[in-house]
């Protein structure tokens, strides 16, 4: 065998479209999505928007329990087919888009919760073949949740439930800072369930607002959040969380978000026009997160976000 | 205080004087009148209150938010933790939660999944919710929705999201949700508990301003109204003060 004199560690970062490409090709044989972040922080935007841009369809999308403007994003655009998210709302207001699908029979939205979405991925990432629940009771959600199942506990003998692995065939995270291996540091005060993600999915990729030296993660490696072992590629993209936030880079951009769902509550009410228009300047149209950028406003609009984020 | 006191500071101080020093709880998904309740009885009367269970311990935020999932709604805060940590803290329970929904019924069921129709082909579609748990692993909880109308007070919702009572002690009991459930219910209107029997709600106090036949006219279920019902008891001067000096500094519970 030829020895290689000059062996190289292969770097993990990849440009967005590579990236989407390699998520799209994944996604072929087993449409499972994974999302993470929260509801309108650390939510990875950018890689949604070029998944979209690269044609997904079909999709069957997790998230953390909480779940709101990227899912209605992805249903607008006509990609997803089930939602396996308890929560989906903007909070302030619901979802208008995701509410349409479902309403109309298109889109089919699981009744979960928080515990079976995060037992099942944590039956993934510890390898087991499921994980018990023993606090689910009384709710309506029991009667349609399609993940769990009752069994007898075998040392009560009691009557508990269990949730199967969830195996996402991709997880998409966002991450304030990584190093070109892949490990990542969450800078915001929570983490959510990505590090839990990361070790239950067949693949990951995550976008970061930088890519920092080696040595910032070298002199300080409880820091890193994720471990590069568990990350397949890695995406340098400045805002790559917008319009959600990447604390304590840059806040939510409420106003973005609400804008969009007045567009989406028009769709729902017979005039889609502006609805196609916005997927068209921020999804289809942007050929790079600096088009992207400068749709939305520009770096003088967005450094208003970041100021935002440092009031405490 | 020059301000009259508003329906929301009223609901706050309502839900304040019940939570206990030394108590664990969190806030739930509408954070904003109940953390405002956690932030004046850690003032007040329970400095050792610990506020966790949401993946943060103890925040100091500088003013109140919508919602506490934003990092500038945490603030600075004593520790942060993950979902790994959420399904444990699911299964031990709080001492205290809070919730509220599209409808509420006589037995304090919440409903967030959809209004008329079925699950999968609904009228109305809602949000969901995340946590189904700490309504029955906790203590107890509160219904604290910032609306209070004949369309969202029901007599029977039409999904049960978050389980109250249930149709009654023993429906409850069969269901093997052991602890108290709902405690009370506050509304810009009024408070209602539950009678300790049936289990069905009824009005306990209406708010100053309000009175017994108003409630009762924008509820759609009988609140079991016999005599003469009582004006909850409104801030002390104390109260307000706290609140709005140290706590609700920007006028959020007046907007």
């Amino acid at each position: 065998m030829e020895g290689n004199t000059n062996p190289t560690r292969r770097s993990k970062v990849a440009g967005l479209q590579d990236a989407a490409r390699l998520a799209l090709d994944a996604l072929q044989d087993r449409p499972e999505l994974c999302l993470g972040g929260l509801f309108k922080q650390g939510r990875p935007v950018a890689l949604v928007r070029a998944l979209l841009a690269a044609g997904a369809s079909g999709l069957h999308v997790y998230s953390s329990p909480g779940a709101g403007y990227d899912i209605d994003l992805m249903i607008a655009a006509g990609a997803v087919e089930q939602v396996f998210i308890p929560g989906v709302t903007l909070e302030n207001r619901l979802c208008p888009n995701f509410r349409s699908a479902v309403e109309a029979g298109q889109v089919t939205a699981h009744a979960l919760d928080a515990l079976t979405v995060v037992g099942g991925l944590m039956a993934s990432a510890h390898g087991v073949p499921f994980q018990p629940i023993d606090a689910l009771r009384g709710s309506d959600v029991l009667k349609h949740n399609p993940l769990i199942r009752e069994i007898d506990c075998p040392f009560s003998g009691r009557r508990i439930h269990a949730v199967g692995p969830i195996r996402p065939r991709v997880t998409f995270l966002h991450a304030q800072e990584a190093d070109r291996w892949g490990n990542l540091r969450h800078l915001s005060t929570m983490v959510y369930a990505d590090q839990l993600m990361a070790r239950a999915s067949d693949m990951v990729i995550a976008s970061v607002d930088r890519i920092v030296p080696d040595n910032v993660i070298l002199d300080d490696p409880s820091r890193v959040t994720v471990p590069g072992h568990y990350v397949d590629a890695v995406v340098e993209l400045p805002y790559g969380a917008h319009p959600t936030a990447s604390f304590p880079n840059y806040a939510m951009d409420e106003d973005h978000i609400d804008a969009y769902a007045d567009l989406g509550d028009a769709a729902r009410a017979g005039d889609r026009a502006g609805l196609d228009a916005y997927i068209a300047r921020h999804v289809t149209g942007p050929k790079s997160q600096d088009d992207y950028i400068e749709a939305v406003g520009g770096a003088g609009y967005l450094a208003r976000l970041e100021a935002e984020a440092r009031k405490r | 205080m020059s301000a009259a006191v508003s329906p929301l500071e009223q609901m706050v101080v309502v839900l304040a004087r019940d939570l206990a020093d030394g108590e664990l709880g969190a806030a739930g998904a509408a954070a904003l009148v109940p953390m405002a309740a956690i932030a004046l009885a850690r003032e007040l009367h329970a400095p050792n209150l610990t506020i966790g269970g949401e993946m943060f311990f103890n925040p100091l935020p500088g003013r109140l938010y919508p919602s506490m999932l934003d990092d500038r709604a945490l603030g600075r805060c004593e520790a942060a933790e993950t979902f790994i940590e959420l399904f444990g803290h699911s299964h031990h329970g709080l001492d205290f939660f809070f919730h509220s929904g599209l409808q509420h019924d006589a037995y304090g069921n919440i409903n967030l999944h959809h209004v008329g129709g079925t699950l999968h082909a609904p009228k109305m579609r809602g949000p969901g919710a995340a946590n189904l748990s700490y309504c029955h692993t906790s203590t107890r909880f509160y219904i604290c929705p910032t609306v209070h109308t004949a369309r969202n007070f029901v007599e029977k919702v039409d999904f049960i999201t978050i389980p109250g009572h249930l149709s009654g002690p023993e429906a409850k009991c069969e269901a093997g949700l052991i602890n108290e459930g709902p405690r009370f219910v506050v509304t810009p209107r009024a408070v209602m508990d539950f009678d300790k029997t049936t289990l069905r709600m009824r009005l306990k106090s209406v708010h100053a301003g309000n009175t017994a036949e108003e409630v009762q006219r924008h509820t759609g279920f009988d609140l079991g109204i016999t005599g003469d019902v009582p004006q909850t008891p409104p801030p002390t001067d104390e109260e307000l003060t706290v609140l709005r000096e140290r706590i609700d500094k920007t006028g959020t519970l007046r907007a």
